[in-house]
């Protein structure tokens, strides 16, 4: 019995020990390949998680951007993250992760090389991460049901700043941060899917629903006919790639790469082709 | 100048009206050149706790947005900030925005001064479009201990000085105790070198920690409530489909049988999404909290019904004939014989049960319940440090390792019971394989 008391301990120590070492690993390794390669800019060089492989972090919640159709990730990020990977002669991967998890990812490391899933450039965010140059610019939207009378396109903005009102937003996103400075009386409705958001206006959890123009667009024509537009700001956002702070070297490269793309039309084709 | 231009405009309608009848209705209505309006002055909530609210001493943004009439010829504005709150022109944006929905958005050109207090902005070319003129002043600190913040604004417009009127004040909140903590550890030298350790900053940052606690506590309420009113609810539904399942009649032990094999057999995650989502669309519309302890009470009762049913099986039969030859009725024998015996047998397992569905509210947080894990993954999206879900941790091992102990205490005394009538050898064999 008593020889029996310290292997029962050994095993739980063991875990714990690998765990400790497997995080602190984790957390240390985008650090150390960061600086192994210290290349000058445009020798195309990159350290990625990988060998030959890069991968993004995606939340495939957000049609156009990023969605997922029997099993493809499709969209306007989608397509992009691909022509990048190319351009850079890497395999291109996706990773989904949450969108509220998509930057802590990216700082901590391990996950994923880059952060593509419509991430608009705030100061905060930069704070946390790199972003690459903007490849696209959206707004923020606000839609209701479209049988809700008490909240219209003409009083929209004071209609929805009212205690009684609920807005469904996406956990960490810019329609949170509008949505709480613009209708601070409001309650707001956090979810960690942006679709989810559309579900609970049509379920009655909550009024409206605060996002980017492109997604509100794109989510009422496709499956949510019957909710409609009554508030628009043009806050400008620019959408671009998260990048670790510890590897500019990938920064510099996805750079380059999305410099060539707009040069050469690619991104234009890109943004017609997924906001038909 | 004013004058001039609504001559221009009568005279305009008025040849309108002449030529074109009732198309003129139209025409007559030219926009008179008006001073520039306030829209809004906001500034961006910064607190962890309260989405909404404006806190001092914390990093912030004031958002001014002014409507412009059509060829107002603005020139210069200056923004007075009241003196306690500090702000910066890195990340200055000034922006027109135009339009019929005032979607269009063209980058103003401009110089700034900042004299003091005053932010002042020298504009390359008069303002003329009609729309609105948004100014985003980043790096904005309010004092700390909060208050009404007063921005005030002048511009010049062809020559002339206006003031902007109803600028609405910003509503500040004082700084919290936490939050004043979190930002003394900020400066003391041993945080500083303790987060230097990649590792240690990630997931047990100080400064992360004191302020994501008060958070992540209003989420522990809120499991704590689900939990406590789903439990005790589940018991009863739990009781009764034991009964069910126990009974004579086909069509109850169908009924029961088949309840709980769905909810046994499918994830509690997919059931939640269900009721939140499918349930409103059948019409039936309840409110969030409610919705999710109904949700975790019909699980729980399905899986307690097999532990209740298993204690009832577990009382000696022995025990039901002793109290029917005492002249009990069936269902007296069963509540005041088997039941409380029964009890007595699950209050382990009951106990496990409850762990897990403590645990399980976490999964509320994917359909906007407020609970611990939703807070903390707030603060984790706004700091990226995955210290939240840590705090987070321990407010779930705060109820459910005493639990547990108590759980291996009550089974360990069951199994006492037990090994005394037995032989010194055949207890220490039955203490080996349990601990294994």
């Amino acid at each position: 019995m008593k020889t029996w008391k310290m292997p029962k301990l050994a095993p739980i120590a063991t875990l714990a020990l690998a765990a400790t070492l497997g995080l602190a690993a984790c957390g240390g390794a985008p650090a150390t390949e960061g600086s192994t390669s210290g290349t000058d800019e445009g020798t195309g060089e990159v350290t990625t998680l990988t060998e030959g492989t890069i991968a993004f972090a995606t939340s495939p919640d957000y049609p156009p951007f990023e969605n997922l159709v029997d099993g493809e990730y499709v969209g306007l990020d989608m397509d992009l993250g691909r022509a990048i990977a190319d351009e850079l002669g890497l395999e291109c991967e996706y990773v989904n992760i949450d969108f509220d998890g998509i930057v802590p990812a990216i700082v901590a490391g391990g996950q994923a090389d880059a952060g593509l899933s419509g991430i608009s450039i705030t100061p905060d965010r930069e704070d946390q991460v790199d972003f690459s140059t903007p490849y696209y610019v959206d707004n923020q939207a606000v839609a209701v049901m479209s049988d809700n009378t008490a909240i219209t396109e003409d009083n929209a903005t004071e209609a929805l700043n009212q205690e009684t009102v609920r807005i469904a937003v996406q956990s960490g996103s810019t329609g949170e941060e509008h949505a709480a400075e613009f209708f601070p009386n409001a309650e707001l409705v956090s979810f960690p899917n942006f679709t989810d958001c559309f579900a609970a206006v049509q379920a009655g959890q909550a009024d409206a629903v605060c996002g980017n123009i492109a997604v509100v667009n794109q989510m009422l024509s496709e499956a949510y006919d019957n909710e409609h537009v009554v508030y628009t700001s043009a806050t400008g956002e620019e959408y671009a790639i998260a990048v670790s702070k510890d590897n500019p070297e990938l920064l510099d490269a996805i750079n380059e790469a999305i410099e060539t793309l707009d040069e050469n039309g690619t991104l234009d084709e890109l943004i017609a082709a997924n906001m038909g | 100048m004013n004058s001039i231009h609504h001559h221009l405009a009568r005279a305009l309608a008025l040849a309108m009206l002449v030529v074109a009848g009732s198309l003129a209705c139209l025409g007559a209505l030219p926009a008179p050149a008006s001073a520039m309006e306030t829209v809004r002055c906001t500034g961006r909530p910064n607190a962890e706790d309260d989405k909404s609210a404006i806190q001092g001493a914390t990093e912030s943004r004031i958002t001014l947005e002014t409507s412009l009439a059509a060829g107002e010829g603005i020139e210069q504005l200056t923004l007075h900030i009241p003196e306690g709150t500090s702000f910066s022109t890195e990340d200055l944006a000034v922006t027109m925005l135009t339009g019929d929905d005032l979607m269009t958005r063209e980058e103003v050109s401009y110089t700034e001064t900042i004299d003091g207090q005053d932010l002042i902005l020298d504009f390359d070319e008069p303002l003329n479009d009609e729309g609105h003129l948004s100014i985003m002043v980043y790096g904005v600190y309010f004092p700390q201990a909060g208050g009404d913040i007063q921005v005030e604004a002048s511009y010049v417009a062809q020559g002339a000085e206006h003031t902007l009127e109803n600028i609405p004040t910003i509503p500040v909140v004082g700084i919290t105790g936490t939050e004043a903590l979190s930002q003394w550890l900020e400066q003391q030298p041993w945080v500083q070198s303790w987060n230097e350790n990649r590792f240690l900053r990630l997931f047990f940052d100080p400064t992360i920690m004191v302020t994501s606690f008060p958070v992540v506590l209003n989420g522990f309420f809120m499991s704590i409530a689900v939990v406590a009113l789903a439990f005790p609810l589940g018991i009863p539904v739990a009781l009764l489909l034991a009964f069910m399942r126990m009974s004579k009649f086909v069509l109850w032990r169908g009924i029961a049988t088949t309840y709980v094999n769905i909810v046994r057999g499918t994830p509690l995650f997919l059931q939640i999404y269900i009721a939140f989502f499918g349930l409103p669309l059948a019409g039936i519309n309840v409110p969030n909290f409610p919705l999710g302890v109904i949700v975790m009470m019909l699980n729980s009762g399905a899986y307690m019904c097999e532990i209740f049913r298993a204690g009832i099986l577990a009382v000696s039969k022995g025990q039901t004939e002793a109290a029917r030859s005492l002249g009990m009725s069936g269902a007296q024998a069963m509540f005041y014989v088997v039941l409380p015996q029964m009890f007595r047998m699950v209050i382990p397992n009951l106990t496990n049960e409850f762990i897990t569905l403590y645990k399980d509210t976490s999964l509320l947080a994917a359909v906007g319940v407020m609970e611990l894990v939703m807070y903390a993954r707030t603060i984790v999206a706004s700091t990226g440090s995955i210290t939240p879900y840590i705090v987070a941790a321990v407010f779930y091992l705060v109820i459910t390792l005493p639990l547990s102990k108590i759980t291996r205490h009550l089974e360990e005394r069951a199994l006492g019971h037990q090994t005394r009538r037995r032989t010194p050898v055949a207890a220490s064999a039955a203490s080996t394989s349990e601990e294994a």
